[in-house]
């Protein structure tokens, strides 16, 4: 990749990430929302993170394949048991990424 | 309270946010890691791949960026940072109602830090005085800044040296897991993410990660179905009684 090329997909990058994340707030400062739809918006957090970890735990970059194997699919599970239990996102990733390291030396 | 505030006045950390940040702070470290690693395997400039981490702020867009940079066409690779990113929109609109109270400045400045980790903090103090949440607000997004942008240099050093058998690169999947089963707190919100997991799932084969926007939309709106059922139930109970 050229450096002309790179400097492009940086600043379109930068820019266009920076009005998805100011858009909004911006535009609304000012008005409000119907009650129904600032409603629904509590959903958000809970829907995207959730779409965003299943894409990037299967890989979904426009492949061909559905690519997550039995360990990891088994790790993620013990690591949201533990998440679950804990409340505490340090002991559910040392959870899930102690379950995927003894998983894959075992099989 | 008097006394409470004066002391607030004087000390601009909020120990709360630091308190809460921190847990979600470390599983960030080895995904700057893996960023970092990435970076010096790209096809794509090191000045320029680095300098995302500052401008472009947002980890599994840069991941993917670096990823394809040697394979995929300038417009390809443009476009797929704008679909990962374009949940943002959504983190701006549930925000919104927030930052109606705050001054203009922090409007501009805060955004730009809209971060999943800021974002799913900041709604769980959503209804602090404005004062008090921009203060959380600025403590967590000035932790996360610091910290993405000393790990993924560092990544971008050590990151060949760690043992590929580490497997940190699963580390981001099990951090935003966690991001979303922490941001479950009703009924509604359970079902939206269970859809929007599910429909990215369905929808992973779509190129440039538009699953992720898929997902994300049909999990809302689930959400918000879900949401007027349960009301509807209720009502229809109550009026039984």
């Amino acid at each position: 990749m050229s450096h002309r090329a790179a400097l492009l997909v940086l600043v379109a990058a930068t820019l266009g990430t920076y009005a998805f994340r100011a858009g909004l707030i911006l535009l609304l400062a000012d008005r409000s929302l119907p009650v129904a739809v600032e409603r629904a918006l509590q959903n958000v957090g809970p829907a995207v993170l959730a779409a965003l970890t299943v894409n990037l735990a299967v890989g979904g970059d426009g492949g061909t394949s559905v690519d997550i194997d039995a360990i990891e699919l088994a790790s993620l599970a013990i690591a949201a048991i533990v998440g679950l239990r804990t409340k505490n996102l340090v002991f559910m990733l040392s959870a899930g990424m102690a379950a995927l390291l003894v998983l894959t030396e075992i099989f | 309270m008097e006394t409470e505030g004066t002391l607030t006045r004087h000390s601009r950390v909020d120990r709360q946010a630091v308190t809460d940040a921190v847990p979600l702070l470390i599983p960030a470290v080895p995904f700057g890691f893996v960023l970092g690693l990435a970076m010096t395997e790209s096809d794509m400039p090191l000045w320029a791949a680095w300098l995302s981490a500052p401008l472009v702020f947002a980890g599994a867009a840069q991941l993917t960026m670096v990823t394809i940079a040697g394979t995929a066409s300038l417009w390809a690779i443009i476009s797929a940072i704008l679909v990962i990113n374009s949940r943002h929109v959504m983190y701006s609109a549930a925000l919104a109602p927030m930052f109606r109270a705050q001054p203009k400045w922090f409007r501009w400045v805060g955004s730009f830090m809209l971060i999943d980790q800021v974002f799913a903090l900041a709604m769980l103090r959503s209804d602090r005085e404005p004062d008090s949440f921009r203060r959380y607000y600025v403590t967590t997004m000035l932790l996360f800044a610091m910290t993405w942008n000393v790990a993924v240099p560092l990544g971008m050093v050590i990151g060949p040296i760690i043992p590929e058998q580490w497997r940190l690169d699963f580390a981001p999947v099990i951090m935003f897991a966690g991001l979303a089963l922490f941001a479950i707190k009703r009924v509604p919100a359970g079902i939206a993410a269970l859809v929007g997991g599910f429909v990215s799932l369905l929808a992973a084969g779509l190129s440039d990660r538009l699953g992720i926007l898929v997902g994300a939309v049909c999990g809302v709106v689930a959400g918000a179905i879900a949401e007027q059922r349960i009301t509807a139930l209720k009502a229809r109970v109550e009026a039984d009684l």
